[in-house]
């Protein structure tokens, strides 16, 4: 049992030092725009898409970041921007459905089911379980 | 703010995020390493055979089935590769497989790392499990039958 225990926690600690590698970068890049600007200009351009999900426009950097790099991206920049409990779990949502792209659908590639169903799957559900709770949790202030 | 002020505040809100994320990530592994270790997943495939018979897959589906819902599509990419590469399951199992699992994976993590920074993770975990389990349902429906190859059943 100590020797399960003990890989287990070496195991965690290596996870959490991936996060940290990919958080902490995207988190920095965030704060830099939110401080000079471009953050501003982002969330103007993406404000349209994004209030069909009842989330302001940087959550469109979220939803990129999310499913091109992968999860912990996603929080890093998650955290650096602000969002109410409700949207905080309309994008978690959105995210479970659809994230890392590139990495999962390599292996569902290898198991030999069709990456053309898989991906507008997960697109899809993103989606639209992004409108369904958009509408009841979401919400610009 | 200052841009001391400002990189203070950055590092202050980065290192908090990532101690948060530690406190549940590492004792979360310990967990995973001993189900691994003890052979729970063998009894826990057990639990899940219920609902993979709603959603048409079948016993040889199911390991590979557990091992991604609880760690994941790429830290379980080996033992899912593994699984269809042994032959066992066919056609129609490997896709039901694959689209429960893109849909929900690793849900104790990503549950928790959402909850950790404010999400609702009741709503999370059943949204997800729910809206993969009816696609399943849906996909084995429209799949039909008669595409099934016919395998001996050589399941035990």
């Amino acid at each position: 049992m100590i020797n399960s225990i003990k890989s287990g926690f070496w195991m965690g600690i290596r996870t959490t030092g991936m996060l940290a590698r990919v958080i902490v970068p995207v988190y920095l890049l965030v704060a830099i725009l939110s401080r000079y600007g471009g953050l501003e200009q982002i969330a103007h351009f993406f404000e349209p898409v994004m209030r069909i999900f009842g989330l302001p426009g940087e959550a469109a950097l979220v939803l990129v970041l999310g499913n091109v790099v992968n999860l912990y991206a996603a929080l890093g920049a998650i955290v650096a921007i602000s969002l109410t409990q409700g949207q905080l779990t309309v994008i978690a949502l959105m995210l479970g459905f659809s994230h890392s792209l590139f990495v999962e659908s390599a292996v569902v590639k290898q198991t030999g089911v069709s990456i053309r169903i898989i991906l507008p799957l997960r697109v899809g559900m993103m989606i639209l379980v992004g409108v369904v709770a958009g509408q009841v949790m979401g919400g610009i202030a | 703010m200052s841009l001391f002020g400002f990189l203070v505040e950055t590092l202050w809100g980065v290192g908090a995020s990532i101690l948060k994320l530690s406190l549940i990530i590492i004792p979360l592994m310990i967990v995973m390493q001993v189900l691994k270790d003890y052979q729970w997943l063998d009894r826990l495939t057990r639990v899940l055979q219920p609902i993979g018979n709603k959603m048409g897959i079948r016993k040889d589906g199911l390991f590979p089935l557990l091992v991604g819902i609880l760690f994941g599509i790429s830290y379980g990419s080996g033992v899912i590769i593994q699984s269809v590469e042994s032959g066992e399951m066919d056609e129609k199992d490997r896709l039901l497989v694959a689209v429960f699992l893109v849909l929900c994976h690793a849900i104790i993590e990503d549950t928790l790392i959402f909850a950790a920074i404010g999400a609702n993770g009741f709503i999370l975990l059943t949204t997800r499990v729910l809206v993969a389990f009816l696609l399943t349902v849906i996909v084995s429906r429209q799949y039909g039958r008669t595409r099934r190859k016919t395998y001996e059943n050589s399941t035990t």
